[in-house]
């Protein structure tokens, strides 16, 4: 059974949110890469409308860039989030959500695409540098914040086990 | 069957996905340019200028070694009319000092005969030649002054010349050898048949008295006798030229050695010098002992 889509306006809000989020979660690195992953993964695509979930996901990635100090302000962040975003909105509408469990299975796979993705657009724009801990932190805690982001995006839609 | 009109122009859609397109592409290339976007163009332009800067370079580099042959082929061509006025120069030098040089050779050549012969010889020079004419001679530049006196013998390194004919204040005239007038004891080197020199002029003589039962070969030396007291025995007269049987006596041609036509100096025995000089005593070499070796 299709889970239906929420509505944009909850989708933009929770966007919000998770941005201002990224933004408070700042002086903790670690955490904050929960935070960008679930809006980037999770909140923002949207199937059918992909411009949208593009700009929060560009929004995103600049806004963490811009704040950590160390952290090298060349869009390679953002470029990635703007993959990984338009893969999994593409993937949302082609293989639409039928229960929590494939979609926290996804969810935990693209994060690891989106771990390799960002250090890579990060090394292209710049030069090879260390990983950090955050692409751990948020695969680790990614049924967390899927179960999370879940009952945020459909809490009016059932619990998905129907 | 009913046909559709086209709808010309892009959809909401379509505007949608070539925003996304060009955000994506656009977002990449940022990405891809890096910190530094200028040095990606820096590199391309350098990359497109390579050839061209090469061309340019070997342009250049072919310009300095043409100029730098033309300096060398210019700086050659000084050099070269340098030494050319340098060599003119000496070759003017050489020339002017060219008959000091035969005369300084000649000197060396005379000393080197008079410290053979152990006898008081004396120098003189060739001042003046009349052998082309009738009964010529050689003038010599010393005459009574260095105490010459008529029938003293002559000769120069290569061999005997004549004998002094006439000797005047300052001056001697020399009668050569290959004067009609001229005799010469003389003896063959190897028959050691002794005959008298007669001249036949031109440096060619002919050997008088000299048996038909002797053996004469052409090319052999022909000595002074000293018979005649004018030389001493022993000095070179010539070399036999040409051998004939006579009625009476062999008719031997001997070609004087001594070069008649280009004396420039020349050396005077003594009057009535000894019939036999004893040469300098030269140590003969010392051949080392053979040893004996058994075999």
């Amino acid at each position: 059974m299709r889970i239906p889509a929420p509505s944009a306006t909850r989708q933009n809000l929770l966007c919000a949110a998770a941005l201002g989020l990224i933004v408070l979660s700042a002086p903790f690195p670690r955490f904050q890469a929960i935070p960008h992953v679930m809006l980037v993964l999770a909140l923002a695509p949207r199937p059918g409308a992909p411009l949208v979930g593009a700009l929060w996901a560009l929004v995103a990635g600049w806004t963490l860039e811009g704040s950590l100090r160390l952290y090298p302000h060349l869009g390679g962040t953002a470029w990635a989030d703007l993959s990984m975003t338009l893969l999994a909105g593409w993937m949302a509408g082609r293989w639409p959500l039928e229960g929590l469990k494939g979609w926290l299975a996804r969810l935990a796979s693209l994060s690891l695409l989106h771990g390799l993705l960002v250090h890579g657009a990060v090394r292209l724009a710049t030069a090879p540098h260390p990983w950090g801990w955050g692409w751990f932190w948020a695969l680790v805690s990614a049924p967390l914040w899927g179960w999370f982001a879940w009952r945020l995006l459909h809490a009016g839609a059932g619990s998905g086990r129907r | 069957m009913a046909i559709r009109a086209v709808r010309w122009g892009w959809s909401r859609t379509g505007w949608q996905r070539l925003a996304l397109i060009l955000l994506w592409l656009g977002h990449g290339v940022w990405v891809l340019l890096g910190p530094n976007p200028g040095r990606h163009w820096t590199s391309l332009a350098d990359a497109m200028s390579r050839p061209s800067q090469s061309l340019a370079s070997r342009w250049e580099t072919w310009r300095a070694s043409r100029r730098e042959a033309a300096r060398d082929l210019a700086e050659t061509r000084a050099e070269n009319a340098r030494l050319s006025a340098e060599l003119a120069r000496l070759r003017t030098q050489a020339a002017q000092e060219a008959p000091r040089w035969t005369e300084a050779d000649t000197a060396v050549r005379l000393l080197g005969l008079k410290q053979q012969i152990p006898l008081d010889l004396k120098a003189a020079r060739v001042i003046f030649s009349t052998r082309p004419a009738t009964f010529g001679g050689l003038i010599l530049d010393r005459g009574q002054d260095l105490g010459l006196v008529p029938d003293q013998g002559v000769l120069v390194p290569e061999g005997i010349v004549g004998r002094l004919w006439s000797v005047s204040g300052t001056q001697s005239k020399v009668l050569p050898a290959d004067a009609p007038n001229a005799s010469v004891a003389v003896m063959l080197m190897r028959s050691r048949a002794m005959g008298v020199l007669q001249g036949l002029g031109s440096g060619r003589t002919l050997i008088r008295y000299v048996s038909n039962q002797e053996v004469v070969q052409v090319g052999e030396a022909v000595l002074t006798s000293g018979l005649d007291r004018v030389f001493p025995r022993g000095l070179l007269v010539g070399y036999v030229a040409e051998v004939a049987q006579g009625d009476l006596e062999l008719r031997v041609i001997v070609n004087l050695s001594a070069p008649l036509d280009r004396l420039s100096a020349v050396l005077l025995l003594p009057p009535q010098p000894p019939l036999e000089v004893q040469p300098p005593f030269v140590a003969p070499d010392q051949k080392p002992p053979r040893k004996r070796v058994t075999p």
